[in-house]
């Protein structure tokens, strides 16, 4: 499902945010990125939708060199990876129905598929009966899950996670990481980045851990270290 | 996939709603330019239907009697065609009088009905080789009194003057509202920068999650476009409402012998609102153009 060859990335400033980096990540796979703040999660992460752009080497995204993708293409790639982050990114003035409908109406599905996923995706979240509040009126872990449902509405292949817990208690991040567990589960690929050792230790996951750029560890069913 | 109808609706006007301030600054400042223009426009065409047989040159005109005879007539083309003082001959017929006739006074069809070819003139345009004052009006003066011909009118001092100011006029006029379009435009490009910041959180979940960069542009590139047509339609309504007081100001054909009236017709005038409404939606796509191919990064 995700391929990386040889994958250098660097900044104009010169850092070296992921250095010859080689990868490969089956479908349905859960893997977590570990690593200290700074090491390069973010930018491995952002590597995968096309964010940013690797100087060297070669990322294959569902059979996809995704280097040469033109960037007229780069939304129809993108269709097909759901995102989340440690912010949530919601919209402040849309309900959280609205929130979860954008991502379908601004890739022009129509009027009648909205009706009928964004309910159903909101049941799924557990957030069923808050459609028509605003994200300032949920707490952090529903608004997460808002986030959640907007990522996986559209069905992606992968979900991709940036440090999704890094703004909730640990009590709610459980209920975060069962979430992103039943969704690995339809078969979906999740990849995390994150530094909170106990979900890590207790969900005993692939492990890849980066360390100044560098992938220093890559191990099935791991730990933090 | 095309942009969905009720999508660009909803986000165009809110777009359009929220900065009421600069996107009204934006509007009347195409407006103005187009309104400035529209008048120089108007005046121009004015002053061309005005002074329609003193253009390219001719000096004067032999006016025939409406009765002169064919012969009468012939007689004259040979004299004129052999003459050597003379560089260009007009002729003009009484149907093609009448069609100019009908151009400058079409805002006045009983005027028009009134007349008939057969009530004006021919005549013949003559453009002298020596363009001397005192030589033009002592080759006209030959012709004056001749069998056929009803009398000779010289080309005055004041229409050169009216023609030479309408057309340094019309280019300092259009020198000024370049500057003002230009000024429009950056209004225009300042307040699609804004809309786009103003909703960078919704750009940037766009673009997350795979919305096309046309789906993204469309609706600030409409809003642009709106901002410009807006303005022209102001414009439009402005010169429309003030035409009745440019023909009552300038002044009409009795005031000054010789010229017509400084008519512009109903036909212009649609020319004039086409190019004054295509100049506004130009102003509006170039200024959201730049905008969001500067500024929108996708
Ligand atoms: N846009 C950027 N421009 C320049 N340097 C960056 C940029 N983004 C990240 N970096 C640098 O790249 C390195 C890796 O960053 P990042 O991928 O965000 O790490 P992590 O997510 O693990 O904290 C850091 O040194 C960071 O300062
Ligand atoms: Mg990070």
């Amino acid at each position: 499902m995700i391929t990386l060859e040889n994958v250098t990335k660097t900044y104009k400033n010169s850092t070296v945010a992921l250095r010859d980096a080689n990868v490969e990540i089956a479908k349905g796979e859960f893997v977590f990125l570990v690593g200290a703040s700074g090491s390069g999660k973010s930018t491995f992460i952002r590597l995968l939708n096309k964010e940013e752009t690797p100087e060297q080497g070669h990322i294959y995204v569902a059979g996809k060199d995704i280097g040469g993708l033109s960037s007229w293409k780069i939304p129809y790639l993108r269709r097909n990876i759901g995102c989340i982050f440690q912010d949530f990114k919601l919209l402040p003035t849309k309900t959280v129905f609205e929130n979860v409908a954008f991502a379908l109406e601004v890739i022009g599905r129509p009027r009648s598929v909205i009706e009928s996923q964004v309910p159903a995706i909101l049941d799924l979240v557990g957030l069923g009966h808050k459609s028509d509040s605003f994200p300032t009126e949920l707490s952090g872990g529903e608004q997460q899950r808002v986030s959640v449902a907007r990522a996986f509405v559209n069905r992606p292949l992968i979900l991709l996670a940036d440090e999704p817990t890094g703004n909730l208690d640990p009590a709610t991040s459980v209920g975060i990481m069962k979430l992103l567990d039943r969704i690995n589960k339809t078969g979906t690929t999740v990849v995390m980045a994150t530094h909170d050792r106990g979900i890590v230790d207790t969900m005993r996951r692939r492990v890849i851990e980066i360390d100044r750029g560098s992938i220093v560890r890559d191990q099935a069913r791991g730990v933090y270290e | 996939m095309p942009v969905k109808f009720d999508y660009l609706v909803r986000e165009t006007t809110s777009n359009l709603g929220r900065n009421v301030t600069i996107t009204l600054a934006s509007i009347m400042t195409v407006a103005v330019s187009l309104a400035v223009v529209g008048a120089s426009l108007m005046l121009r065409s004015g002053v061309e239907n005005a002074t329609k047989r003193w253009q390219g040159g001719i000096e004067f005109v032999v006016f025939l009697r409406i009765d002169a005879t064919q012969q009468q007539i012939e007689s004259l083309q040979n004299d004129l065609d052999q003459s050597p003082e003379v560089s260009k001959i007009v002729f003009v017929d009484q149907q093609q009088a009448y069609s100019e006739f009908k151009t400058l006074f079409a805002d006045s069809p009983e005027l028009i009905d009134s007349v008939t070819a057969e009530d004006l003139p021919p005549s013949f345009r003559i453009e002298p080789v020596n363009k001397d004052v005192d030589a033009v009006e002592s080759l006209g003066l030959t012709f004056e009194g001749r069998s056929g011909v009803d009398q000779v009118v010289f080309a005055s001092k004041t229409i050169r003057l009216i023609q030479q100011l309408s057309s340094r006029l019309t280019v300092g006029i259009f020198v000024i509202a370049a500057f003002l379009l230009g000024a429009a435009g950056l209004l225009i490009l300042n307040t699609i920068r804004m809309a786009m910041f103003a909703r960078r959180r919704e750009i940037e979940v766009m673009k997350l999650v795979g919305a096309t960069n046309w789906f993204i542009r469309v609706p600030f590139m409409l809003e642009g476009l709106i901002q410009g047509l807006i303005g022209a339609f102001v414009a439009i309504g402005a010169l429309a409402a003030f035409k009745p007081f440019f023909q009552q100001w300038l002044p009409s054909a009795q005031d000054i012998p010789l010229v017509g009236g400084f008519q512009v017709s109903g036909g212009e005038m649609t020319v004039i609102f086409i190019t004054l409404g295509i100049v506004g939606i130009a102003i509006g796509a170039i200024g959201a153009g730049i905008a969001v191919s500067r500024f929108l990064d996708v």
